[in-house]
């Protein structure tokens, strides 16, 4: 993922101070596709980024609303796989939201 | 259940790094005197030490990254089993340096560092030149502790392998195993912990029994182990009887008390009461953390690094930062996988530290792939967290013992697919 410059960055964080003090408050547009790209160094261990398959499915490119349907299955337990299981159990539906806006935009 | 980060959480963060962006605000008038970026050395180019080097040169353009690595490409222990046993050529588990320097523009120093000043934060290198540094990662891996059996030295080495470092050790054994005769013994004598890849040694034995299986049949192996049990047990334990029979041996610690001495010359291999003769001996000593880092006073007296759980930062050395099988995890394993999660929540600090960029919460991963045959797979796994105290579990899985050939196979396919998929993760 590319960070950014530092100063729009934090300058786009200042701009939503006044929010700041609205506890839970979701997070804008922006800043899910930039936290999505931080966590989306936990899956390309394993899935590669251009979208590649050699023996573990790609995941760029889907929809969100798929992408997010795809890791509650797996987190409710109704999709069977030990290691999507443990992933999707240790994800917030605000997480899998940021990793669908990210991933949905690679390639 | 995971949380998910709040506006709140996320100005406090932005809070916290307003003295480091204060720091990189400085950094941009240095920048406009023509002074010189933040630098980060990074000493390593392995799973950990190339991760941390692509991730802080791909997310921080303004900061410079620099590697040290004296080999020029860099052969991977883990899969190195499977090239043991025939399975996968040396080329396909050897990757160069090149997509680090031209596509991230990371300065690879093919050298060694020799040594570590961290009050005037520089790196010597053997070959005379000094690097600078504002951060420095260390990601030495494992030296082998060559007085712990005695007799093995590095020149025992070249008769019994350890190949527990990748590379022409690797080749070693593998021209051993093709050169041995039908009816011969291979011993194996796995390390105590903790060491690097806690079930390489089981692979490696499965691995060969599939190669003397086919090809040496009246052969046998025995595992003289410095342990009383090990990872995976069962699974490999279930597989080494359906597949391999009677081929294979354990001799556990309570039995031998481990391998205490080697004779080197008459390939023969020593326990308290017994002597055996080898066709092969894969000696696997004690470890401890990479020279350097013992070196510069970054581990402590069990030859390990402590770490600060979150970021990554040596507690004994300050603007050191230390990833992979050098350091004291918590309770993650020692892992090609551990070594690449570590490694991104490093990068993630550093990063902050120096540009003021948002530091999110770290998140740390391991998952151990095992082939006990060509297509027959088997894991276990799980998600961590920083603590005050250490890198904790939160939550584990592991393959069951009674999955389908279809499972254990769709397992081995993903091994393969997660060695591709890390192998460009740590190399670009």
């Amino acid at each position: 993922m590319a960070v950014p410059d530092v100063m729009s960055q934090l300058g786009r964080v200042a701009a939503g101070l006044g929010l700041v003090l609205v506890a839970g408050s979701p997070l804008q547009a922006d800043e899910l596709f930039d936290y999505g790209g931080y966590l989306s160094s936990e899956c390309t261990t394993c899935h590669q980024l251009d979208g590649s398959y050699d023996g573990i499915p790609p995941i760029t490119g889907w929809s969100e609303a798929h992408f997010v349907e795809v890791l509650k299955s797996y987190r409710s337990g109704q999709r069977n796989h030990l290691i999507m299981q443990n992933v999707a159990r240790s994800l917030a539906d605000e997480e899998m939201a940021a990793l669908a806006r990210f991933f949905a935009k690679q390639k | 259940m995971g949380r998910s980060l709040t506006r709140r959480e996320l100005g406090r963060l932005a809070g916290a790094a307003g003295l480091a962006a204060a720091g990189a605000a400085t950094m941009k008038a240095r920048l406009a005197l023509g002074a010189s970026q933040a630098k980060v050395v990074v000493i390593g180019g392995g799973a950990g030490g190339a991760t941390a080097a692509r991730y802080i040169a791909k997310d921080a353009k303004d900061i410079e990254v620099s590697l040290v690595e004296p080999s020029p490409s860099y052969t991977t222990c883990f899969f190195s089993n499977l090239y043991i046993g025939g399975f996968r050529s040396f080329e396909s588990i050897t990757h160069g340096y090149d997509k680090l320097r031209d596509g991230y523009g990371v300065k690879v120093f093919h050298d060694r560092a020799s040594d570590i000043d961290p009050a005037k934060k520089v790196v010597k290198l053997a070959g005379g030149g000094a690097l600078p540094y504002d951060r420095l990662v260390v990601a030495p891996g494992i030296d082998l502790k060559y007085d712990a059996i005695e007799g093995y030295n590095e020149s025992a080495a070249k008769l019994m392998p350890h190949a527990w470092q990748a590379g022409r050790q690797t080749q070693l054994l593998r021209r051993q195993i093709l050169d041995m005769e039908d009816g011969g013994t291979f011993i194996i004598a796995p390390p105590p912990n903790p060491y690097r890849c806690p079930p390489g040694p089981y692979e490696r034995v499965s691995m060969v029994a599939h190669y003397l299986k086919a090809y040496k049949p009246r052969s046998k192996i025995l595992i003289l182990d410095a342990k009383d049990k090990f990872s995976k047990q069962k699974l490999f334990e279930d597989g080494w009887v359906r597949f391999y029979e009677d081929m294979i041996e354990w001799l556990p610690a309570e039995i031998t008390g481990g391998v205490k001495a080697v004779d080197a010359a008459s390939m023969t291999v020593m326990t308290d009461d017994e002597r055996f003769k080898a066709s092969v001996a894969n000696i696997i000593p004690a470890q401890q953390a990479g020279r350097i880092a013992r070196l510069a006073g970054l581990a402590d007296k069990s030859g390990w690094c402590p770490v600060e759980p979150a970021t990554l930062a040596s507690k004994l050395q300050p603007d050191i930062h230390l990833v992979g099988d050098a350091i004291i995890p918590g309770d993650m394993p020692k892992s090609a996988f551990s070594a690449n999660s570590q490694a991104k929540a490093c990068a993630n600090a550093v990063r902050a530290a120096l540009t003021g960029s948002k530091s999110f919460p770290p998140r740390f991963r391991n998952t151990c792939w095992s082939l006990i045959t060509t297509n027959q797979g088997v894991k276990v796994g799980a998600n961590y967290k920083a603590t005050d105290e250490k890198i904790a579990k939160i939550e584990g899985f592991i393959s069951p013992a009674d999955e389908t050939d279809e499972q254990r196979a769709a397992t081995a396919q993903e091994a393969n697919g997660w060695y591709r998929g890390i192998t460009k993760d740590i190399f670009g």
